[in-house]
């Protein structure tokens, strides 16, 4: 076992993120099980329903990055479909909304990274509690029944389609890309790069690296709600339910994407395509008649798995 | 002795951590009740007070294992769930009993073994096993039915010399915790390697001959078959199987933990303090079940009490 992994080539191999074994291994099962679901447009619409959790994970590998985690996406999720579909601002504007949103996002990250930068407080524990707090709160405001209608623009932009390509997957596309740059080219990429890979290095060598993480947080809270406008314009209804299991899934295609706790050999392409794994992996277990619990087993196997492969990479000399 | 009383409430220089304080919070709240509710104090309430406690207490203590050696189990409320739905497969007692308990050492098994030999963060491993064994318990039992061995309700339901049965479970199972923390050596070696990993020296206790892989391997073993103990007990409590029945558990164990002056980082903490921030966890549930506030209030306040009480405890480094 030893001698194969410190083998130069062994090596080489596992540097490379596990989402893009996955994706080949998924793609190669679609296309023995069911070749004609491979074309352009099924596998347009498979990948426009994904694109709230390809939004969310960028979000999560940011914070992954400075070896921190964020799951109250769905509780950000949730309020922001609140606000949009209980008719509490009558006659809002679109520009309403998205600023309204962003702004939430911005408080709610912003506050995640106060108590985990500042207060130095277990990650998990706070963004699960803001999730909890939020979820009972919006719970509370609709007494339990999806609220209302969701503003007919939202699900018509959500429709859209350019040069055949939906439009919502362009944005992400293009959303990546920035995030992309963000890291790469940017002072703040280089502080999360540095503040991941060894914080106390970091903060001796001039990082702020208290900022860095609140900054980092406070990105996750904005991207959260962004991802959360599209979710609301992809189910176009109020829901009390709708992406409370995204957080989780935005952990697992960002673990599977290469970036785990401080080291991020996936950069962004590597949990972009994670989050295309799970596109393809509901297709294909939609394909074979799997149900929700199946699902259930497969994401945690799925963490595991990529975590214990991350583990084993860096156990090795 | 003013010195060491000061001490114990403050929560200063001692292992123990902060229990003075959430004691002080219970026996406010235990007054506030009594003066403001008729119902409370009655020998009724405060029965079901207990037997409504007992599933957090049991769960809590085996969490109180898991973060003492710094580490944290979110499998928690899959375990839980796991058991009722075991407990409810129609089987004979004789042989459902001791499989729950086999199943949930071998799920606090695999967490260990992902941890220690493989690396894996603690929160991601119990997180993933969350899962897998959710999907497991809802392939089971995809919605809550099937009734339980006739032993295990008439364990938790009936009384003996005019106290109900719940009191002896909470009896036995503190008992035996006090036993396995502060009556044996392996108590003595979850301490010593809490307290090096708390201080950034993962491997002081290795140093000095004590095997953390293994122990560490045995505290999640360890707090999974408590888990399973409340699972037993509430299976007996519904008389049937329910996957959603630990749902959201996990976090309560750890609030109750915290709340007991426990430091997540480890090292550092009480059995007693534990006991303490379950009762008071119960008591709140309890009052605001009296004031008639809304459960989705309820789940809103007790995310708001995780918070504050994790909030409040100061760690040297960032981190999960």
């Amino acid at each position: 076992m030893a001698a194969v992994l410190a083998n130069p080539i062994t090596r080489r191999l596992l540097r490379i993120p596990p989402s893009y074994f996955v994706f080949l291994v998924l793609l190669a099962t679609l296309w023995i099980a069911r070749p004609n679901m491979l074309n352009l447009n099924i596998m347009g619409i498979f990948i426009r329903q994904i694109v709230p959790l390809g939004i969310l994970v960028l979000g999560q590998l940011v914070v992954m990055r400075v070896k921190s985690i964020d799951l109250s996406g769905g509780g950000i999720i949730l309020l922001i479909n609140y606000f949009i579909s209980s008719g509490s601002f009558p006659g809002a504007s679109l520009p309403f909304f998205v600023v309204l949103a962003l702004a939430t996002g911005l408080v709610i990250g912003l506050f995640n990274g106060f108590m985990i930068g500042n207060r130095r407080v277990s990650a998990v524990i706070v963004t699960l509690a803001v999730s909890i707090i939020l979820v009972g709160l919006v719970q509370f405001l609709s007494s339990g029944n999806p609220p209302g209608d969701v503003p007919k623009l939202f699900n018509d932009l959500y429709n859209t389609k350019f040069l055949s390509v939906p439009t919502p997957v362009l944005f992400w596309i293009l959303l990546t890309a920035a995030v992309s740059l963000l890291l790469s080219q940017t002072v703040f990429g280089r502080y999360v790069a540095s503040v991941g890979e060894n914080a106390e290095a970091a903060h001796f060598s001039g990082v702020p690296v208290q900022r860095t993480v609140i900054l980092a947080h406070t990105l996750a809270g904005l991207i959260a709600a962004i991802a959360a406008l599209v979710q609301t314009g992809s189910i176009a209804v109020g829901s009390v339910r709708v992406g409370l299991d995204l957080p989780i899934l935005a952990v697992a295609a960002t673990i599977l994407g290469g970036v785990v706790f401080g080291r991020g050999d996936g950069g962004v392409w590597g949990p972009f395509f994670g989050a295309l794994c799970f596109a393809l992996l509901f297709v294909v277990m939609t394909v074979l008649g799997i149900d929700e619990p199946g699902k259930l087993i497969a994401q945690g196997v799925i963490i595991l798995g990529a975590a214990i492969f991350y583990g084993v990479r860096v156990r090795t000399p | 002795m003013h010195r060491s009383l000061f001490n114990i409430l403050s929560g200063r220089n001692t292992r123990q951590g902060l229990w003075g304080l959430p004691l002080l919070v219970a026996l406010l709240i235990s007054l506030w009740l009594t003066v403001e509710t008729t119902q409370f104090a009655t020998a009724e309430n405060l029965f079901n007070l207990v037997a409504q406690a007992m599933p957090l207490i049991i769960a809590a203590i085996g969490q109180l294992v898991v973060v003492l050696i710094g580490g944290l189990d979110l499998s928690v409320g899959s375990v839980i769930s796991f058991t009722t739905a075991v407990l409810a497969l129609d089987q004979p007692a004789i042989v459902l009993i001791p499989a729950v308990f086999l199943l949930a050492a071998l799920i606090g098994l695999i967490n260990g073994l992902a941890i220690t030999r493989f690396n894996v963060h603690p929160i991601i491993a119990t997180l993933s096993t969350q899962y897998i064994v959710l999907g497991i318990t809802r392939i089971l039992r995809p919605v809550s039915g099937g009734t339980v061995p006739e032993i295990v309700i008439a364990a938790v339901s009936g009384s003996f010399l005019g106290i109900p049965y719940p009191v002896f479970w909470g009896i036995v199972v503190i008992v035996a915790a006090w036993k396995l923390l502060y009556g044996s050596r392996y108590g003595l070696h979850l301490f010593a390697i809490g307290g090096g990993i708390a201080s950034g020296a993962e491997s002081a206790a290795r140093n000095f001959g004590v095997s953390d892989r293994r122990n560490i391997i045995l505290a999640y073993m360890v707090c999974s078959c408590f888990a399973a103990v409340a699972g037993v007990f509430l299976a007996g409590r519904i008389v049937s199987g329910d996957p959603n029945v630990g749902l959201l558990f996990e976090l309560d164990t750890v609030t109750a933990v915290a709340l007991g002056g426990t430091q997540l980082s480890g090292g550092i903490g009480s059995l007693h303090g534990t006991v303490i921030g379950a009762l008071v966890m119960a008591l709140l549930a309890n009052g605001m079940n009296l004031a008639n506030v809304s459960p989705f209030v309820q789940t809103a306040i007790k995310g708001g009490i995780l918070l504050a009480v994790v909030g409040l405890q100061s760690r040297k480094k960032m981190g999960l």
